[in-house]
């Protein structure tokens, strides 16, 4: 394909279109998807895919449905509830002891995290702090949920006493766009920014901006999560670029076969998630704007030296947090295992049969 | 025991007054390390060590030693109260000084001391050993159940869950909403139609008219309520309230927004059965938690020691007692009310892939059309998931904090039955 030899690409769409199938098993999966990628590419048509798929996700998916996805995902695998525990940890520790907590939150990641960090700090021995948490929201189907799961929060942080403010800032389109002024921090507050999967929605140019931002606000604690890929150094060389992809979704989707039972729904919507990354990554011009999708992942060291560029320093799990982690992932099944580096202190690896496949980290500016 | 928690000092005050020590008591005040020092007392047998000589010279008796033990007679007995090392705690002032030096002990291990003792299984840390080998034996043996009848053996799921489950989103609204029909979860097929008037759905779709299937079946089925259930008619808005008008929308489905259109469009294909199947559950299962709490039984606290419920116990009657009390109503009753609840997973799942699919086929020439079949078998393969709950459980307080968080649950019933009377 890099070669633009036409009959050849036919010949060979061709008989990826006889072999897959969304429903077969995680090879015919994965032919499915990548052929629809392949296709748009050939086509030229990887906007109009996307844009398709985009909204046809966001007509089909409403709060319900969102909840139950994300709930029974984080029931049958760790992939999301690692970067939760890891990070909440990191920030309950570096937060000890400050009475006015401010978290800014640029995740997109609908507040799953939140109940059990609220919990965590009304059970605590010192004084409950007052926790003000800002949402930023980009992704157009998490903004059309965000005014379900608002009052849930409030609801839930009285439940547990625990003086909450829940601000959410869905005016953006972009986190490219996120001001210092727009957050509102105050002086007397101990600011944390959470970033698990928000950084790879940055466009790749944008991304020194926003560390930058993010630095500007001080904070004392910065945890960031991301899926251990690298669709961005590579993104020139479309070979390259296609085969690191193959590699990533071949390990993820090899992971949801073993994680859900064979005919369930919400493996189902997590693998049609993964088609629209797929196409919008091999298949997208990345100069047209997306509207806050930008799917460049990088792996652990890329984002480690963006951030050591910008003057962050690492800062390494406690203990305690790591054996949370490990406790955590003593209850999904066997294949999921953690690594940490020795070399430096710049995050831990949650693996899926010994690949790495989800990067946690923890900065101070 | 833990004794600086709020809601316990109720229940144990009743039991040996801390902070009221005997006026003529001798005040001992040791230092952190002499309090922590373990086995100071060491038998030159076989090296085990004591906490006090009195130990040692009795275990010296089992190897034939010499042993003395120090009779005191009735004037030498003093009594002794020990304060805590802790300048900043309650218990470093003599007038609150604890009597016994385990107590004292345990207080500074678990107040001021290092958690040494790590559950392997669910990441609680302990500091006092005796604590953490009491938490051994119960932790993965515990379910948390959620009102609306899922079943959690992982105690952050169950946080997670709780905080985004509307049972506890629409406690506000079923506190407020008048007495309405329910129906007898013994019978499936009930179907039972909230007055419209009283709907406060959070997303406001347009034009409630409720399908007329459904509507039928309920004047028929009325009837059949529990006349147990009828003697107290209790508030409710269940689950029903967010979707009947989503299902009113699948007549003009071009205007559905996106939180109604899964609905919308897996009535505008199908029959409403199946759905209607999972309503009636739904209901009766929540029905079935307001009468609970009407009649206030005394939960059993083996399936209610959370934290969370400890928390909302402690709350007062200005926050969520009827979201705690339904909790704790569920929880207490029987095994067939998680049954009920599968047809409910059921319904929504293959509401989920049914619309799925009707909005792909529609919105795109790609291949699609498979895509509502395998939702038919899905819902069972999820619901065992859900009930078989997974992975182990977390835990809740020790069983010496037990007795101390029944009382603080028994009074929070108490309030909520309080305010419930006053709402009526």
């Amino acid at each position: 394909m890099a070669e633009k030899d036409s009959n050849k690409i036919h010949h060979l769409l061709w008989m990826l279109n006889e072999l897959s199938s969304p429903y077969g098993d995680c090879d015919q999966k994965l032919a499915s998807y990548f052929l629809q990628a392949l296709f748009c590419k050939a086509t030229d048509s990887g906007h109009r895919c996307y844009k398709t798929l985009i909204s046809i996700a966001e007509k089909s998916h409403s709060f319900d449905s969102i909840r139950k996805l994300i709930l029974k995902f984080q029931e049958v695998s760790p992939w999301t509830t690692f970067g939760h525990v890891a990070s909440n940890g990191a920030m309950l520790e570096a937060l000890e002891g400050e009475p006015k907590l401010h978290i800014i939150d640029i995740s997109n990641t609908l507040c799953t995290q939140w109940p059990t960090f609220l919990e965590a700090l009304a059970t605590r021995n010192d004084d409950t702090p007052h926790l003000k948490l800002t949402i930023v929201v980009t992704t157009s189907i998490v903004k059309s949920v965000m005014k379900e799961i608002a009052p849930r929060m409030e609801k839930f942080a009285r439940l547990m006493g625990v003086p909450f403010e829940f601000n959410v800032m869905s005016g953006l389109n972009r986190l490219g766009e996120l001001t210092k002024e727009s957050l509102g921090v105050k002086e007397d507050e101990a600011v944390a920014v959470n970033c698990i999967g928000a950084l790879r929605r940055v466009d790749v140019e944008e991304r020194k901006g926003i560390v930058q931002m993010i630095k500007s606000l001080r904070p004392k604690v910065v945890t960031i999560v991301e899926e251990e890929a690298d669709f961005s150094s590579l993104r020139n060389d479309f070979v390259d670029c296609f085969e690191e992809c193959l590699r990533f979704y071949t390990i993820y989707f090899d992971m949801l076969e073993e994680s859900f039972p064979p005919t369930s729904n919400e493996k189902l919507m997590l693998e049609k998630e993964c088609s629209r990354s797929i196409v919008r990554v091999l298949a997208c011009d990345d100069e047209i704007d997306h509207g806050g999708y930008s799917e460049r992942r990088e792996k652990g060291t890329q984002w480690s030296q963006r951030l050591q560029e910008s003057c962050f320093s690492p800062v390494s799990y406690s203990e305690d947090v790591v054996d949370d982690v490990k406790a955590l992932l003593k209850r999904y099944r066997a294949g999921w295992s953690l690594s940490i580096p020795t070399t430096d202190d710049s995050g831990i690896y949650l693996r899926w049969k010994d690949q790495p496949v989800i990067w946690g980290s923890v900065w101070k500016p | 025991m833990n004794d600086s928690s709020s809601g316990k000092p109720s229940a144990k005050k009743k039991r040996n007054l801390p902070g009221m020590p005997d006026p003529d008591a001798e005040v001992i005040a040791l230092s952190p390390k002499t309090l922590m020092a373990t086995n100071r007392f060491i038998c030159e047998i076989c090296s085990k060590g004591f906490q006090r000589d009195q130990n040692l010279q009795l275990h010296r008796r089992g190897h034939n030693l010499p042993w003395k033990l120090k009779q005191r007679s009735s004037k030498d007995i003093k009594k002794r109260v020990y304060v805590c090392p802790e300048p900043s705690c309650v218990h470093h002032d003599p007038s609150r000084a604890l009597g016994d030096l385990t107590g004292i002990k345990k207080h500074f291990c678990r107040k001021h001391g290092e958690k040494k003792w790590k559950c392997d299984k669910c990441s609680k840390k302990y500091a006092v050993q005796s604590d953490w080998k009491a938490h051994l034996k119960i932790c993965g043996t515990k379910e948390y159940k959620c009102d609306c009848g899922t079943l959690f053996s992982r105690r952050d799921s169950f946080i997670t869950h709780r905080a985004f489950c509307d049972a506890l989103a629409e406690e506000t609204a079923k506190v407020q909403t008048p007495a309405a029909p329910c129906s007898d979860d013994e019978d499936p097929k009930v179907e039972g139609e909230a007055p419209p008037e009283v709907l406060p759905p959070p997303p406001p779709p347009p034009a409630p008219a409720p399908p007329l299937p459904p509507a039928a079946l309920v004047s028929s089925v009325l009837p059949v309520q529990s006349p147990e259930f009828r003697e107290t008619p209790s508030p409710r808005a269940p689950h029903i309230l967010d979707e009947s008008p989503a299902i009113s929308n699948s007549n003009s489905s071009s205007n559905g927004s996106s939180s109604s259109n899964v609905f919308a469009s897996l009535f505008a294909s199908t029959t409403s059965e199946p759905m209607s199947l999972g309503l009636a559950m739904n209901q009766g299962s929540s029905i079935f938690a307001q009468d609970r709490r009407q009649y206030a039984q005394a939960p059993q606290p083996a399936m209610s020691a959370t934290a969370l419920l400890q928390k909302a116990a402690q709350m007062g009657p200005t926050a969520s007692n009827a979201s705690l009390l339904r909790g704790l109503g569920i929880m207490s009753s029987s095994s067939s009310s998680s049954q009920q609840i599968e047809p409910e997973g059921a319904s929504l799942a293959a509401g989920l892939g049914l619309g799925l699919g009707l909005t792909r086929d529609g919105g795109s020439g790609l291949k699609e059309l498979m895509l509502g079949t395998p939702s038919v078998f899905g819902p069972k393969h999820t619901t065992t998931l859900d009930l078989l709950g997974l992975g182990m459980a977390a835990s809740g307080g020790s069983s010496g904090g037990l007795s101390a968080l029944m009382t603080s649950i028994n009074s929070a019933l108490d309030v909520g039955e309080f305010g419930n009377k006053d709402m009526r």
